[in-house]
């Protein structure tokens, strides 16, 4: 059987890892600071996946960022998917010769189709992983780019639809209202989802506790979990959800 | 994890083949992790030369083989294993290309070590089970299949992939996973391995198989 998946999200920018709260960041640490601070082995065996997010809001230094990659790919014996400013298939190779095994993309996601496919043509679609942050309005639901500050003119459930069509191997729905307040996901946007969405959904925002998880992995729509919330579950925090949730009777992963 | 790799096989060398599709980089450091040494190349005689061979791989087939013939690594491939004194191990895409055919991007000829035919998952295969299958499964696969020693069927392996290969009627030790249907997910032919999970982003449990197939090398 597929076991849904836990994922644990890092923000990055400038030498730095940051917590988020509705897309605000607050510097956490340096490289040192986290493999200091978490145990990174007994982190990689207790989720299923990394992300790991440029969050530049000024320019990048790609080929530090790409040093990030590397340094944090070189004992973890998981998958490792990683986004950031990803504007050419020269980026992109950049990112998968450094270690990346999947590519996040964001804000050419709606924007650059011909990206997707060139990306797509030499790493298969199953690389490519389509971001959607969005928030809501009264009325509307908006989606953002460029770390959420500029919206894009397109309807949600269309866009949502239209992702059938894209190159790409999986779906991020993150929630820039749920982000980081540990509140518990937006199980709402799971409406706009088309009925038998054939690419797997990973969603992301708002989880502070396992029971969130918990009710996240049991709904049907959805694929995987995944958080950014390093405080929250700081030291063995991610083991010991991965212990209550598989106590509660669900099957995650079982590994040696 | 502990790893039983004696220093006779500490002197081995793996030969990643390198012909420029996904990422070669966590394969270094999962054997560097087991203590076996790894280089990379693309040059024929390189990999004519080599006892271990490791054929990795993500993306497109078609792509993947017009990049192994340009460079003649086919050959180099056919001919070593000819010599009997070598092994393979095939991952994923990897694997997928040791087949008979595949139908991505059109009907395409792979190395055809093994007779068996890639194909695409549809929703109605998968039983509407999402595309592509990405994820821990586990697999299905007989006591004896050396490459599973130590291993228990309830271990998972991750996996990312559109395409499958067909079980077909396999000769020799394979194991299968579910996914809406039952599908090969490794292989076991003489010197050719061939697994379709990412053993090097499989914790514990791919870093064991791994150890297997260089122990049998």
């Amino acid at each position: 059987m597929l076991k849904k998946r836990i994922i644990f999200t890092l923000l990055y920018q400038d030498r730095n890892f940051f917590l988020s709260r509705n897309f605000n960041l607050q510097k956490i640490g340096s490289l040192e600071w986290l493999k200091k601070n978490y145990n990174f082995t007994l982190m990689a065996k207790s989720v299923d996946e990394i992300l790991l997010l440029d969050v530049s809001r000024k320019k990048q230094n790609t080929s530090e960022f790409c040093s990030i990659i590397k340094s944090l790919t070189k004992n973890c014996f998981i998958p490792i998917a990683v986004g950031g400013k990803i504007e050419s298939l020269d980026k992109a190779k950049k990112y998968i010769d450094s270690g990346a095994d999947k590519l996040v993309i964001n804000s050419k996601l709606f924007l650059n189709k011909k990206l997707l496919e060139k990306i797509a043509r030499v790493y298969g679609e199953q690389c490519i992983i389509g971001s959607i942050d969005y928030k809501r309005d009264e009325n509307n639901i908006r989606i953002l780019i460029n770390n959420g500050s500029n919206s894009i003119n397109i309807n949600f459930k269309k866009a949502l639809k239209s992702l059938i069509n894209l190159p790409i191997g999986e779906v991020i729905l993150n929630s820039i209202d749920r982000d980081g307040t540990g509140n518990g996901f937006d199980f709402k946007i799971l409406d706009q989802v088309p009925n038998k969405f054939i690419k797997p959904i990973i969603f992301s925002g708002g989880a502070g506790n396992y029971k969130h998880f918990i009710l996240a992995l049991k709904n049907k729509k959805i694929d995987a979990v995944a958080t950014a919330n390093l405080l929250n579950f700081v030291g063995s925090g991610l083991q010991d959800v991965r212990k209550l949730i598989i106590n509660q009777g669900f099957e995650l992963s079982e590994w040696m | 994890m502990e790893t039983k790799i004696s220093n006779i096989l500490k002197s081995r060398k793996v030969l990643i083949i390198n012909y420029g599709m996904g990422n070669i980089k966590s394969l270094h450091a999962a054997f560097r992790y087991l203590g076996i040494r790894s280089e990379e190349s693309d040059r024929p005689d390189k990999i004519y030369n080599s006892n271990i061979l490791v054929l990795p791989g993500v993306g497109s087939f078609k792509k993947a083989m017009k990049n192994i013939k340009d460079k003649n690594i086919d050959e180099a491939i056919v001919n070593n294993l000819k010599k009997k004194n070598s092994s393979i191990l095939g991952i994923c895409l990897g694997m997928q290309l040791m087949g008979k055919t595949s139908n991505e991007d059109g009907l395409s000829k792979g190395l055809n070590l093994i007779e068996n035919n890639v194909r695409k998952f549809s929703f109605s295969d998968t039983k509407n089970n999402k595309i592509p299958h990405v994820g821990f499964n586990n697999l299905k696969f007989n006591s004896s299949n050396k490459l599973f020693k130590g291993i228990k069927k309830s271990h998972d392996f991750y996996f990312n992939h559109s395409y499958r290969m067909l079980i077909e009627k396999f000769k020799g030790d394979y194991s299968f996973t579910v996914y809406g249907q039952k599908f090969l997910s490794s292989f076991v032919k003489d010197n050719i391995f061939g697994t379709q999970f990412h053993p090097e982003k499989s914790q514990s449990n791919g870093l064991k198989v791994l150890e297997n197939f260089i122990n049998h090398t």
